[in-house]
């Protein structure tokens, strides 16, 4: 198959699953009937008639009489030109594009955080693991990670709370910033900072080094933790892959020629160890998306995923919608991406 | 004839037990699994004899809420509402194991219903059947529980579907591939020249060739199920504040943290516990059912 061909048939694939993805999400939210979908734009104060009265030309605006598939095509306009509703959770009230820009940075900031732990960590730990194999150190590294791996997330936040925060003190973990610090900024008003709407981007560009370094720590505890849950499994790919490696060949053809021991492990066995590794990012993308659901709701952390819950719990249509919607989204456009970059890389992958 | 399978297929056994228990890690992954399993018997048939009235609700005592360190009286302490902790584990593990294993397997039967029929009858049946499951893998699986659970309501049995939903996928592109490589081997075929009809070698000759990887599997996803359960509950999912679960009685302790770290140790302990037991009790059953990790 020609390169075009495979990536152009890798976005035929993408229509039926956005159509399946949205379908999903337009069930999701109209399970519950109407009365949920029509709080969202409904005024608060009306009663009676008046109350009836727009009700009713609410129903009429959003054609909830039509039948169920025809309503699902006008959602999906809806969706398309922007209008996501609104949104009433203890944390924001109001349209769901705005919330969007405040939490959706806030996830990135922790996600971005998690993701450079991870790739710092994970493949030297991997690699050693594998290369000095049944050392007390590859013991180590295989029962740490194997423990992170079986701990739900929210347990390893509890751990690091209670170690860093509770005992030594060292780090916050609440919150993104101490509330005290930011009582009286101009650009810091509700909890919402600006211009960028990351607090930690935006003290650089206030020049206020202070809050900047705060706000640097309330982002550890919650993106350690993160890296913690999702490094446990790459290091246990990268350190398979990487013993299958050490085993071919083209390893003991490098070794027999005398190419020092370094540079085998580092030029001919890492690079290749890592196609696995690089293979699974996309399920790395779906957990650290996961992941961020629970850490920011454990840290109190004002993210996409912290909005999640607290939509759940007070039953706001806008906040399930739009992160089942969003997550989905980047996750679908995430793994487009990565195939047609494996393709690229990796010739073997077309056929 | 006979026989001669008969006493080949005892040899088989007693060679995969043997392979078993000679890993003794797994070994002791096994034991925790039992001792589980054997809490959670009780708990549902005898739960007098652990000393509990009722195992689906959690004992409060209002005369001293505040969490008490372990002690004599409370081996584990007490965590808020003066919950005994060590009943209220004791509880909530029949709880978790329960719906965890229920959820685990009603997924991995809808899972190896379609992925057995998909890889079996192929072409577009097969295509749409991927395409499906591209999109349940298409949503971070917590969120997609959320999304469900608020969708049916915020219920014990709702959030069981709506977990049930996210694992099917898993099952199904599993006994899928599993189907796949089945279905060329010589003995399918010969049944086929034979003239058994489809169904008949859906049902007797290809599922249970799946069966023993899909059995690690299942027991693998034991404490992945079991993690993601507590985290919903964890996160506030169930509205009612009495439910025996793991989640919930590390939720509890929370508040408490800082004066009485062991209301969230020990439930979490719990949890982390199982998660590792059945993971090492799967990594020795996989062993027995795939000679080629043997050997390393």
């Amino acid at each position: 198959m020609k390169l075009w061909a495979y990536i152009l048939r890798r976005i035929l694939i993408l229509i039926p699953t956005l159509i399946g993805l949205t379908l999903m999400v337009f069930v999701i939210i109209h399970l519950q009937g109407n009365n949920l979908l029509l709080a969202q734009y409904l005024n608060p104060r009306l009663t009676g008639p008046a109350k009836q009265q727009q009700l009713e030309a609410l129903t009429e605006r959003f054609h909830l009489n039509d039948p169920v598939y025809i309503q699902y095509f006008y959602w999906l306009q809806q969706i398309i030109t922007g209008d996501w509703g609104y949104t009433n959770t203890p944390i924001y009230s109001g349209s769901v594009t705005t919330a969007i820009s405040l939490f959706l940075p806030n996830t990135i900031i922790i996600a971005v955080f998690a993701s450079i732990i991870i790739w710092l960590l994970s493949i030297p730990l991997g690699v050693s693991s594998a290369v000095n194999r049944d050392s007390i150190r590859d013991h180590l590294i295989r029962v740490s990670s194997f423990t992170l791996y079986a701990m739900p997330i929210y347990l390893i936040a509890i751990a690091l709370i209670i170690l860093l925060g509770v005992y030594f003190h060292v780090l916050p973990f609440s919150g993104p910033v101490n509330p005290l610090l930011v009582s009286n900024l101009d650009w810091y008003k509700n909890g919402i900072s600006y211009p960028t709407h990351i607090l930690l981007i935006d003290a650089l560009i206030h020049g206020n080094l202070t809050v900047a370094w705060d706000a640097f720590l309330h982002v550890i505890m919650p993106s350690v933790t993160l890296a913690l849950g999702i490094m446990a499994g790459i290091i246990r790919i990268l350190r398979a892959s990487m013993l299958e490696v050490l085993e071919q060949d083209y390893i003991r053809l490098a070794r027999a020629k005398g190419v020092p021991e370094k540079i085998v492990i580092n030029l001919h066995a890492r690079r290749n160890a890592l196609l696995p590794v690089a293979t699974s990012f996309g399920y790395t993308v779906a957990g650290l998306l996961g992941g961020a659901v629970v850490i920011e709701t454990v840290f109190n952390y004002p993210g996409i995923g912290y909005w999640t819950t607290q939509a759940l719990l007070v039953n706001d249509v806008g906040g399930i919608m739009s992160s089942t919607l969003l997550f989905g989204l980047i996750l679908v456009f995430t793994t487009l991406i990565l195939d047609i970059l494996y393709a690229l890389i990796d010739p073997r992958i077309r056929y | 004839m006979e026989k001669r399978m008969e006493a080949k297929e005892i040899e088989g056994l007693r060679l995969s037990l043997v392979i078993f228990f000679s890993n003794k890690t797994a070994v002791v992954g096994l034991m925790i699994f039992m001792a589980y399993v054997i809490d959670a018997l009780l708990m549902q048939f005898a739960p007098s004899m652990l000393g509990v009235n009722n195992p689906n609700a959690l004992a409060f005592d209002y005369s001293n809420t505040i969490p008490q360190p372990p002690s004599p009286e409370h081996i584990l302490g007490t965590t808020y509402f003066g919950v005994d902790l060590l009943q209220a584990i004791m509880q909530a593990i029949r709880i978790d194991l329960g719906y965890s294993g229920l959820i685990v397997i009603s997924g991995a039967l809808i899972g190896a219903l379609f992925g057995i029929i998909s890889a079996y009858a192929g072409g577009w049946f097969d295509e749409i059947l991927m395409r499906i499951t591209d999109i349940f893998f298409g949503i971070p699986y917590l969120v997609l529980a959320l999304g469900v659970g608020f969708a049916l309501g915020r219920t014990i049995e709702s959030m069981i579907i709506a977990l049930i939903i996210v694992w099917w996928p898993l099952y199904a592109r599993y006994t899928r591939s599993l189907t796949l490589s089945i279905k060329e081997q010589t003995f399918i075929e010969a049944a086929k020249a034979s003239g058994v009809s489809d169904l008949k070698i859906m049902i007797k000759h290809i599922f249970p060739n799946t069966l023993p990887p899909v059995l690690v599997q299942i027991s693998l996803d034991l404490g992945v199920v079991m993690a993601i359960f507590a985290t919903l509950t964890f996160i506030g999912f169930l509205p009612t504040g009495n439910l025996p679960e793991l989640g919930y009685l590390t939720s509890l302790g929370l508040n408490y943290i800082q004066i009485a770290p062991w209301a969230t140790i020990f439930p979490g302990l719990a949890i982390t516990i199982f998660a590792l037991a059945v993971n090492l009790m799967g990594d020795g059953l996989r062993d027995v059912i795939d000679p080629r990790r043997r050997s390393s």
